[in-house]
């Protein structure tokens, strides 16, 4: 186990470093100059050496690599275009808001999804099952930026209740205000994983109750409770669990659009923003960031595996 | 001795050069006389308002501000190159040599009064006393010295350089009296060089600050001089900042204790939450919710003028765009009234040309005249057939902002043959392909001018900054050289209508609309005076 963790380390490594390579190229190939961006259309073409040399792009673009590299293997990833703004503090200050509004999704997800697909799955073909695949259908269908606007419109515009824009932090304004200010976006981008997990969580159980040691367990006598969650339930968790992994990168790619509906500065819109201008070292760090959690989001996955399921070793 | 006919140039002397008196000045004499008497006038007259609101208004509160973009990369004066990021954050934190008036004439900020020598050369301004940067250290005529040289640096790459590439030398021969000389003479000098906001070319940098902070430091919360100082604590690049009231204002403490700017890049988002109350003003009302928010009784909107115009152009470079017919086709084939429901919901003016809306003093309505691209689709059919547009398929090159627009205009070109292909992109590479000349049309204009010459001599002259679409007309250099020689108001205006007259007559764009400038805030938000595309804050109050 401790050997299958390390070579997956290892190779978690060589995809982030592929994937930090992969943008550092793709960033530059694509049309757009980031010094006329910075100097506005009445630059002069002293004015746009003079910066191109300080910001180091004058330089061959394997050079400019080499040196990135170089300074990312010290822990170091630079400064904003701008040179205002260092990397590391903007990505620091983003990914608490990225995952606490990942985390709740996740949990009112799971609290929406897992209950919502035992009971389709037991009262299968019931009215109970039709409503509850109609609203997942429907969750499925509906564009998280959309469903966050719409949330934005009954909870803050109507009836109040909600900020409708904005992060507050545990430390400077506390828990609750915190909560609040993440329930909305939380909302918006979880309903559609809760969608999406309900409907496995649904099929995962059907298959796993109509299967031999769920006829074993009734006839020892176990209660149904019992023999829904401790054997239907616990067994139907790894698709549920893999789909989890996957959904990682739904919700980071979710928090790009709904950072930016809810003007939260998180890793999603501080990637927008600098992708808008160019920012190269602010992408690269960004996404270098992005890379490494949907990695280990699913190495994390597959080590769950192993406590769920007994029967998977690895070696 | 001055006579009408010489060309003074100290009627722009002040402590108030108003358009309008300006323009009587000139009318009425050689001006000299007149110019001398208004130096040493009144105060100026925002500053008396302050002063007015003291008794009334009530003093203190925190406004809460939306600001409808993404992020502000920097707020060094010398490096912001977005006009709303000067015009509406910078004159809250940076005074200027003069200010604005809600006419755009020109009143004193830090100089309380300027002289400008007759021959236009020579402008000579007397600072007030006593002035403090928000870090408590004396303001004088040595620190414009500093700016200047620093903006000018090639090294520092500033892009408000060329907005003082005139001068040839800048004195302080007291610590109160500043003295710029420039090489010709600038019309336009004081509002795109010297005004509160836009004019940042010349917004005083401590440089003691400058060495503490370093450029990069500076740039994310500035050490300035205007009513609002940045907490820099609280500033995060891309979700904003506090700016606290400046005790040592020369003006007096703003009536506001603070000012919370929150950067909203979501048109939708910033309506909602000016509606949820989340905000309590925002910066410019997204026309997409303007009858949303109209509708709502707690919220005021104001409207400005705009100093602004858009416009399509077609690259001359590359034929058919050659032919003047070609052009006039297109410009004859668009119907502005239907553009302006479509991609502003009928909020915009409708343009004939490049003089904006908030230029009264030049600016004429559609109706007033002679307009040669007035829609008329049967002249713009013969026009195309005459110059063999159909079938072409022009690319059209535009930012997501500019869809509505675009879309509009591929369907209405359609009429005339033209298969317009529109080529969306970010805003880098449509820069990019803009300056380089790299397309067939592509939409264009200028906007939060100080002046009508920042949105003329750029794009008509043949050397232009901005005309990468190979115009090259003697008689529009001119036109556009002499405008910006003219001290004289009338014959000024009498010049840029004529230059917007040929430039429209052929076609050079096909001129679209000016954009408004509306701001939105609630009821309780008081003392708001509005300068079009400026957002002065210091008389602003909160009566709750």
């Amino acid at each position: 186990m401790t050997q299958y963790i390390i070579r997956r380390l290892i190779h978690s490594v060589i995809i982030v470093w592929g994937c930090a390579t992969l943008v550092f190229f793709l960033l530059r190939a694509i049309p757009g100059d980031p010094i006329i961006q910075l100097l506005g259309p009445e630059y002069t073409p002293q004015a746009a050496d003079a910066l191109r040399a300080k910001l180091g792009l004058d330089e061959h673009v394997v050079v400019q690599y080499f040196r990135w590299m170089g300074n990312l293997l010290r822990g170091d990833l630079g400064s904003s275009i701008t040179g205002a703004e260092s990397v590391r503090s903007a990505i620091l200050t983003g990914l608490p808001r990225t995952m606490s509004i990942a985390a709740l999704a996740f949990l009112i997800a799971t609290a929406i999804a897992v209950p919502a697909g035992i009971m389709a799955a037991l009262r299968r073909n019931s009215v109970a099952d039709f409503a509850v695949s109609t609203v997942a259908f429907i969750g499925v269908s509906m564009p998280s930026f959309w469903f966050g606007i719409i949330l934005i419109l009954i909870f803050s515009v109507e009836l109040n209740w909600l900020p409708s824009l904005g992060y507050a932090s545990i430390s400077d304004d506390g828990l609750w205000e915190w909560f609040k200010h993440l329930i909305l976006p939380s909302l918006a981008i979880g309903a559609g994983y809760a969608a999406i997990l309900m409907r496995f969580v649904r099929a995962g159980l059907l298959e796993a109750l109509s299967s031999d040691y769920i006829r074993t367990a009734r006839s020892k006598g176990l209660t149904e409770r019992r023999v829904v969650i401790a054997h239907g339930l616990r067994n139907s968790l790894i698709p549920v669990i893999t789909v989890a992994g996957i959904q990682v990168a739904l919700l980071l790619s979710g928090a790009v659009v709904i950072e930016t509906v809810f003007s939260i500065r998180g890793i999603g819109r501080l990637l927008v923003g600098a992708i808008f201008d160019k920012d190269y070292p602010m992408v690269q760090g960004a996404i270098l960031v992005v890379a490494v959690i949907f990695v280990f989001a699913n190495l994390i996955v597959d080590i769950a595996y192993t406590l769920i399921d007994p029967r998977i070793k690895y070696e | 001795m001055s006579t009408r006919e010489t060309i003074d140039w100290s009627v722009l002397s002040g402590p108030r050069v108003s358009r309008r008196t300006l323009l009587n000045v000139a009318v009425a004499s050689g001006s000299v006389a007149y110019a001398s008497q208004l130096v040493g006038a009144a105060a100026a007259p925002v500053r008396q308002n302050l002063n007015a609101l003291r008794q009334e208004a009530t003093q203190g509160g925190t406004l809460r501000w939306g600001f409808g973009l993404g992020q502000i990369p920097t707020l060094d004066p010398a490096q912001v190159n977005l006009g709303i990021v000067a015009g509406e954050l910078l004159s809250n934190i940076f005074s200027g040599l003069v200010q604005f008036d809600e006419e755009l004439g020109i009143v004193p900020d830090l100089a309380e009064e300027w002289a400008v020598s007759e021959d236009g050369l020579v402008y000579t301004f007397t600072l007030r006393p006593g002035l403090t940067f928000h870090n408590g250290d004396t303001l004088t005529a040595n620190d414009f010295i500093y700016t200047y040289e620093r903006t000018i640096n090639p090294d520092f790459a500033s892009p408000q350089a060329n907005k003082l590439a005139l001068i040839t030398d800048i004195q302080a021969p007291d610590d109160t009296t500043l003295v710029i000389t420039q090489s010709a003479t600038n019309a336009p000098f004081l509002a795109v060089a010297c005004s509160r906001g836009p004019g940042r070319a010349l917004a005083p940098i401590s440089k003691r600050a400058i060495d503490e902070m370093g450029d990069e430091q500076f740039g994310l919360a500035p050490i300035g001089c205007g009513p609002f100082m940045i907490d820099p604590a609280t500033v995060e690049v891309g979700g904003g900042f506090e700016m606290n009231a400046f005790e040592g204002w020369y003006g007096g403490r703003p009536l506001l204790d603070k000012v919370v700017v929150q950067l909203v890049a979501e048109a939708s988002t910033l309506v909602s939450a000016l509606e949820a109350g989340d905000v309590d003003m925002v910066d410019i009302v997204p026309l997409i919710g303007y009858d949303q928010l109209a509708a709502n009784d707690e919220v005021t909107l104001v409207e400005a003028a705009g100093t602004n115009w858009e416009a399509l152009t077609m690259n001359q470079a590359r034929p058919p765009w050659d032919n003047v017919d070609a052009r006039m086709a297109v410009a004859k084939a668009i119907d502005r009234d239907d553009v302006n429901d479509k991609a502003f919901f009928g909020r915009a003016i409708t343009s004939v040309g490049f003089i904006a809306p908030a230029f009264g003093w030049v600016y004429r309505p559609p109706e007033e005249v002679d307009d040669p691209q007035a829609f008329n689709l049967d002249e713009a059919r013969q026009l195309a057939e005459a110059a063999g547009l159909d079938g072409l398929q022009p690319g059209l090159i535009g930012t997501a902002d500019d869809q509505r627009v675009t879309e509009t205009l591929r369907s209405q070109l359609s009429e005339i043959g033209l298969d317009v292909q529109l080529d969306q992109m970010q805003t880098n590479a449509y820069v990019e392909r803009r300056t380089a000349g790299d397309y067939d049309m592509v939409i264009l204009g200028s906007v939060v001018d100080a002046d009508p010459d920042d949105g003329c001599w750029n794009y008509f002259h043949s050397t232009g900054p901005s005309n990468s679409y190979a115009y090259n007309n003697p008689e529009a250099d001119r036109l556009a050289d002499a405008q910006r020689q003219s001290s004289n108001q009338e014959e000024r205006a009498a010049l840029l209508q004529e230059l917007q007259a040929l430039v429209a007559g052929e076609a050079v764009y096909a001129f679209l609309y000016h954009y408004p400038d509306v701001t939105g805030f609630y009821t309780y938000v008081q003392g708001y005076t509005p300068i079009p595309e400026q957002r002065y804050l210091e008389t602003v109050w909160l009566d709750q």
